[in-house]
């Protein structure tokens, strides 16, 4: 009885918001600040998005490229907030790979997609009284309400067909480097120590917030991939300098290519933890099993939460989710709707109504 | 019931009689079930504990900040015990030693003399009650290139000092590092070395919003008296750690 | 058992033969090696034995631990130094205080230890060591040709800290040296390649092994394994026989605890015959006749339509037939039939209705 009513609270209390002055933070709890992943359902399911000075750690799929959908949503929508952005990948030419980022959509756009969404949408007649358009990911009703109106907005729906403009990336405050040559990886911390010393946490309100991204970090392609100590200590310090800036740094990488205990000792470092999947091609018994299976491209799963500042886990009460590619133009995620097959699992305890608004329960819980 | 001084945590590591000053303290924890309340715990219940105690935190993985904040909402101000020369943050997050090849123990010796001479610096009647505390022990092995070899010589020497001044030693490992490897040499001897062994394990069943893992607390006293085993779940708020027997949530 | 290791490492060696050794080795699922270790080191010092000293190799206790376990089990401290003697390599095995004392002007801190130690500080260096714990030994004993023994805290650490082959070469020149009546150490198996536990055993004459009760790995952390489990005990014998035996062991606060298998424990006699009073075992015709009972989840579909037993059936025809459960004829299924009485009029006729059929879908 008493920790619910404190909950509820704490809840309304601690409610983010957007901060007026810096475009593209905003408070959390505990004395956080977070910045948009550039998707706005991930921001949801994160409780208000990635921390600033926390370590994300994506790790990748052997057969499947989403976790790329992840990068670029960050990268473009750090740009398009101004924030200073290094990117390294071990291509030869990372330059390139700015090409390929998405530009926000048009309200226009926006507000059709939208009433189609609406359209979309079934449920049983008696259920409609439970449907609260605010808690629901997959409606994506709320990230219509803050992405209307000005691009300066918190986040962005970001229209993978259409690149971004050039005048985003073209400025001084992008840098990018390729570690396929590179020895070892003290080149690459020394400029990443000199970028994230800009964003140094020192006075109270915080100027501008910066973002690297690493690209398929110990990908067997660079010099570096068998020294998995040297790998750590890197992501180490690296989490280390992130720690005491106003910088998120994003490491993707893939755990297959590491010995077992180097990758565990990887998710032990990361601050917020996701995966992506591939699911297979027109699997029957998939079809079968999940509602929506034609719309999906992988599954997200969310192993951990930043927990900066507090003992408090964040419990989310399903940590599966499906990527979407709604009109094949923007990125969605939703809970897994399980088809009511096996009884077993408590398939309508995962419906989507539900599940976004725990998450913000569980992450604000006082 | 929430501010129950002895909850089932407290009463497992033996706090009721004070008992941690002489002993190892091992917590070891996994990807999906994090033990660092434990030493949360902990490091509260030394300041309590005893008017002169003081603790030495070794931080590998979270800033002074992020502590500040958490014991400041279970009610300890750490910038104060800083202040009064109680609490003293060895922030050793960026420590890295030079690459293979060149000997890691010059570096730990080092790391060692500062604790030492922390402890030597306090009043001939306050070293009994010092609390040294490393915050994750598998980033030791990070800094020192994955010598297992320098970290256990350091950390015996963080252990000799539990017998030499009568000091608690408490450490964080993460078990799952180690479950794929053939000898886990630090693990397994830490686990003979600790007076107390702390497991926290998520639950079979997944994680649940009202139960957060369970926790096994072992007494094992270098075997001199008889062996305690505490099993119990848990669930991690702000200001407190709740814990129950299985079954026994309402 | 037990008291036979004592007796023979107390017995010590003949002339011109290699010291009798001990090797005591547990693992994580039943670490209680250290209090066999306490043990015969107590049984050693109270009784009286070849040896007249002991020179305590200590890598994982502390010597102030040592002098409380002898004062707690009332071994007289004060005469103790007469013959026993500790080699402090726990305190400061690498000599990193002892640098940090040389730079700073910090003081040392006396133990007030009433055992007599001396500090060891370069424990890498194996040869080093053996001519410390001879010289000890020596100063113990004196240079004729009386014996002393020697126990090693922790082989593991001596692994650790320098290769398998010169800690086997110190085994070696400890088990030859002429004033050595007996030496024994303690291994934890699981730290080390099977290499370095074979080539230990190998070294020594009697290998003592504490094992968990029960091999069940299911959950190796329950409390039974943590208070009692098997002591088992190889000896090479002089005439070339390998002797095993095996005993219980209990782990109180007095100490350990031996006892010998009793009959019930079933782990020697398990091969005998089963001293329990029911008939457990099935004869030939019994198995197969048990394997031809159809059970009635099974699925009986051979054809026929498939009955499911619905617990009625036997009122009406119990009267001929064998087991129900093994009929699978077709039968008559409308001698199945339900009568309902309604309560009363007020409850609602809600059973037969489609639960679903407002879903508006």
């Amino acid at each position: 009885m008493a920790a619910t009513r404190t909950r509820g609270s704490s809840f309304s209390r601690n409610v983010s918001t957007v901060t007026s002055q810096n475009s593209g933070l905003k408070h959390g709890p505990n004395g956080t600040t977070f910045l948009s992943s550039g998707i706005p359902d991930l921001d949801k399911i994160l409780g208000g998005g990635y921390t600033l000075g926390s370590l994300v750690m994506i790790m990748e799929d052997a057969e499947a490229p989403h976790h790329m959908l992840l990068l670029r949503n960050f990268m473009s929508q750090g740009l398009i907030h101004k924030h200073p952005l290094l990117y390294a990948s071990a291509s030869r030419d990372p330059k390139g790979f700015l090409g390929t980022l998405p530009a926000p959509a048009s309200a226009k756009e926006d507000k059709t997609r939208d009433l189609t969404n609406e359209k979309d949408l079934r449920i049983a007649w008696q259920y409609k009284k439970y449907f609260d358009p605010q808690l629901n990911i997959s409606s994506n009703n709320e990230s219509y309400l803050c992405c209307t109106g000005a691009q300066q907005d918190y986040c962005n729906d970001l229209d993978l067909r259409k690149p971004l403009d050039r005048h985003f990336y073209s400025g001084m405050n992008v840098g990018c480097v390729s570690i396929q040559d590179s020895p070892d990886l003290a080149s690459l911390q020394d400029q990443c120590a000199k970028f994230l010393s800009q964003f140094s946490r020192n006075e109270a309100n915080i100027s501008s917030a910066g973002r690297i991204a690493i690209q398929s970090f110990c990908s067997p392609q660079c010099k570096f991939a068998n020294m998995e100590w040297h790998m750590l200590s890197f992501i180490r310090s690296l989490k280390a300098m992130a720690r005491s800036s106003n910088a998120v740094v994003l490491v993707s990488f893939p755990p297959s290519l590491l010995s077992p205990s180097c990758s565990k000792r990887l998710q032990h470092m990361a601050d917020t933890l996701l995966s992506v999947r591939a699911i297979p091609d027109e699997d029957k018994e998939m079809a079968k099993l999940l509602t929506g299976y034609q719309d999906m491209v992988g599954l997200l799963n969310v192993h951990k939460v930043a927990r900066l500042n507090t003992q408090v886990p964040v419990i989310l009460e399903t940590t599966t989710f499906s990527i979407k590619l709604h009109k094949r133009r923007y990125l969605v995620l939703e809970c897994l709707n399980q088809a009511p097959v096996d009884g077993s699992s408590g398939s309508s305890y995962n419906t989507s109504g539900s599940c976004s608004g725990s998450t913000k329960a569980g992450s604000l819980d006082f | 019931m929430e501010h129950k001084e002895l909850n089932l945590l407290n009463e497992a590591l033996g706090f009721h009689n004070n008992n941690l000053y002489g002993r190892f303290v091992l917590v070891e924890d996994t990807v999906d079930t994090t033990a660092a309340f434990v030493l949360h715990q902990i490091l509260k219940h030394s300041f309590s504990s005893h008017p002169s105690s003081s603790v030495i935190f070794l931080a590998l993985s979270h800033p002074f900040s992020h502590y500040d904040r958490i014991l400041r909402k279970i009610g300890c101000n750490l910038a104060a015990q800083r202040d009064n020369k109680r609490f003293f943050f060895i922030d050793m997050l960026m420590l890295q030693f030079p690459d293979e090849g060149k000997p890691n123990d010059v570096g730990f010796a080092a790391v060692f003399e500062k604790i030492e001479s922390v402890i030597k610096a306090l009043p001939q009647d306050n070293t009994k009650f010092v609390t040294i505390m490393i915050d994750d022990i598998s980033f030791l092995q990070v800094a020192a290139n994955g010598s297992s070899n320098d970290v256990l010589d350091f950390l015996h020497y963080c252990y000799t000092l539990t017998s030499e001044y009568g000091c608690a030693f408490v450490a964080l490992d993460h078990k799952d590092i180690y479950l794929n490897e053939e000898k886990p040499a630090i693990i397994s001897e830490m686990e003979y070395l600790a007076d107390i062994l702390v497991k926290a394990e998520p639950l079979a069943t997944g994680l649940a919003k009202d139960v957060h893992g369970q926790l096994m607390v072992l007494h094992k006293q270098h075997g001199i008296s008889p062996v305690k085993i505490h099993n119990f779940h848990f669930k991690i708020k702000e200001n407190s750690i709740e814990c129950f027997y299985p079954g026994t949530k309402i | 058992m037990a008291e036979s290791i004592c007796r023979s490492l107390r017995d010590g060696a003949l002339e011109g033969e290699l010291a009798p050794t001990l090797t005591i080795k547990d693992s994580l699922a039943s670490p209680f090696s250290f209090n066999v270790f306490s043990h015969i080191l107590l049984q050693l010092s109270s009784q009286k034995s070849q040896s007249h000293g002991i020179v305590i190799v200590a890598l994982s206790r502390s010597p102030s631990f040592y002098a409380d376990f002898l004062k707690n089990k009332g071994v007289e401290l004060s005469s103790s130094n007469k013959w026993i003697h500790i080699l402090d390599c726990y305190t400061d095995p690498l000599g990193w205080k002892d640098k940090a004392r040389k730079s700073g002007n910090v003081n040392v801190v006396s133990d007030q230890i009433s055992l007599a130690t001396s500090s060891y500080k370069s424990v890498k260096d194996m040869d080093k060591l053996f001519l410390a714990i001879t010289d000890l030994g020596r100063g113990l004993v004196g240079e004729n040709k009386v014996r002393f023994c020697v126990a090693i805290d922790s082989l593991s650490k001596l692994l650790r800290h320098a290769s398998l082959q010169s800690v086997a070469g110190l085994l070696s020149n400890l088990r030859s040296h002429d004033q050595i009546s007996s030496i024994f150490g303690l291994l934890h198996s699981d730290l080390h390649e099977e290499r370095a536990t074979a080539a230990l055993e190998y070294m020594s004459s009697m290998v003592a092994s504490v094992e968990p009760d029960h091999h069940s790995s299911e959950n190796c952390l329950s409390e039974k394994n943590f208070t009692q489990g098997k002591f088992s005990v190889r000896s090479k014998r002089r005439n070339g026989r390998v002797r095993e035996t095996s005993e219980k062991f209990k782990v109180e606060a007095e100490g350990i605890s031996f006892a010998s298998i009793s009959a019930e424990d079933g782990t020697t006699v398990a091969g005998l015959l089963p001293k329990v009073q029911f008939n457990l075992q099935l004869s030939e015709k019994e198995q197969i006749d048990r394997a031809k009972v159809v059970l009635p989840f099974e699925h009986q579909g051979n054809g026929k339509p498939i009955q499911i037993y619905d617990g009625r059936r036997s009122l009406e025809e119990s009267s001929g037939e064998g087991a129900p459960i093994s009929r699978c004829k077709n039968e008559d299924s409308a001698l199945g039939e339900i009568i309902y009485f309604r309560d009363s009029d007020d409850e609602m006729p809600d059973s037969d209705e489609d639960p679903d059929d407002d879903l508006d879908i």
